[in-house]
């Protein structure tokens, strides 16, 4: 384990490979999480990874010694994994109105929501419903499912997510809540015990 | 804001979850919500879902101990066939 990121950081912008090797073994593996939950994809993960180091370690002059390495490298992988995205042919997007709530005219809900039967810790405990968690999350239409992704997993701060994906930050605050409501409605039926 | 209904309060969640909404305006928000089960119950597995999603990536993390060994021979390959600045 990394006890001294700057005597780190000083090894690595000395050149010493010894260094940049022990950053990579340490990071690795936290990085390839990250870069798979945004690209879902194994083979662009590592891509985004291998091109996350390479880019710190060309960076490694900018590095602001009040930052954490694990913070600024996370920042980067974000970045690498997010134009990698970009360049990814896009999924037809579709639209997310169908996964939102309907309500009668009078504003009441049209169908009335029912309690889940088990909390969410409870339901973290068993490795199949995690599975199933995320495979909700997937089906989410792209661009709400990366707003998800980037703010309530990855917790980055909303102006930085806005400036990632080029979005106002009302637009991202719309998105987010439409994401959250879209991924409750996927997740409903199996939480309420219908399935 | 006198009351709200349904769909007020589910456009306007995510400020009452995140605790963004004037005291007036919350306080009218958690009368419906003491007046109507539906609400009570989306509020309650919206707040799941939200932990869900957390959870799961936590879990994602925890499970992550390994990078694949190609993964780092390749990284490591790909810096130091770099020529040095």
């Amino acid at each position: 384990m990394l006890v001294d990121d700057g005597n780190l950081i000083e090894r690595l912008r000395m050149g010493d490979d010894v260094a940049f090797a022990e950053l990579v073994e340490h990071h690795a593996a936290p990085l390839l999480a990250v870069t798979r939950r945004i690209l879902r994809d194994e083979e662009d993960a590592r891509d985004a990874v291998q091109e996350a180091f390479v880019a710190a370690f060309r960076g490694i002059g900018e590095f602001q010694s009040e930052s954490r390495v694990s913070t600024w490298l996370h920042r980067i992988a974000v970045n690498c994994a997010l134009m990698k995205l970009r360049g990814l042919e896009r999924r037809r997007e579709q639209d997310v109105d169908a996964l939102l709530p309907p309500f009668q005219p009078d504003g009441h809900q049209r169908h009335s929501s029912v309690a889940w039967l088990e909390t969410a810790e409870d339901i973290l405990h068993r490795e199949q419903s995690c599975a199933l968690v995320r495979q909700c999350i997937d089906q989410l239409p792209e661009s709400y499912r990366i707003v998800l992704v980037l703010r309530d997993i990855e917790q980055l701060p909303p102006d930085v997510v806005a400036e990632k994906l080029q979005i106002t930050r009302d637009n991202l605050k719309v998105k987010l809540h439409r994401a959250r409501q879209a991924l409750r409605t996927l997740l409903d039926p199996h939480m309420r015990g219908a399935s | 804001m006198s009351h709200v209904t349904c769909i007020e309060l589910i456009a306007f969640l995510d400020a009452y979850v995140d605790n963004e909404l004037d005291a007036e305006t919350r306080g009218t928000f958690d009368l419906h919500l003491l007046v109507c089960p539906s609400c009570r119950a989306y509020l309650a597995s919206y707040r799941e879902t939200i932990e869900l999603v957390r959870g799961v990536a936590e879990q994602e993390e925890e499970l992550a101990h390994d990078a694949p060994r190609e993964l780092i021979e390749a990284v490591l390959t790909s810096k130091s066939s770099r020529p040095k600045s």
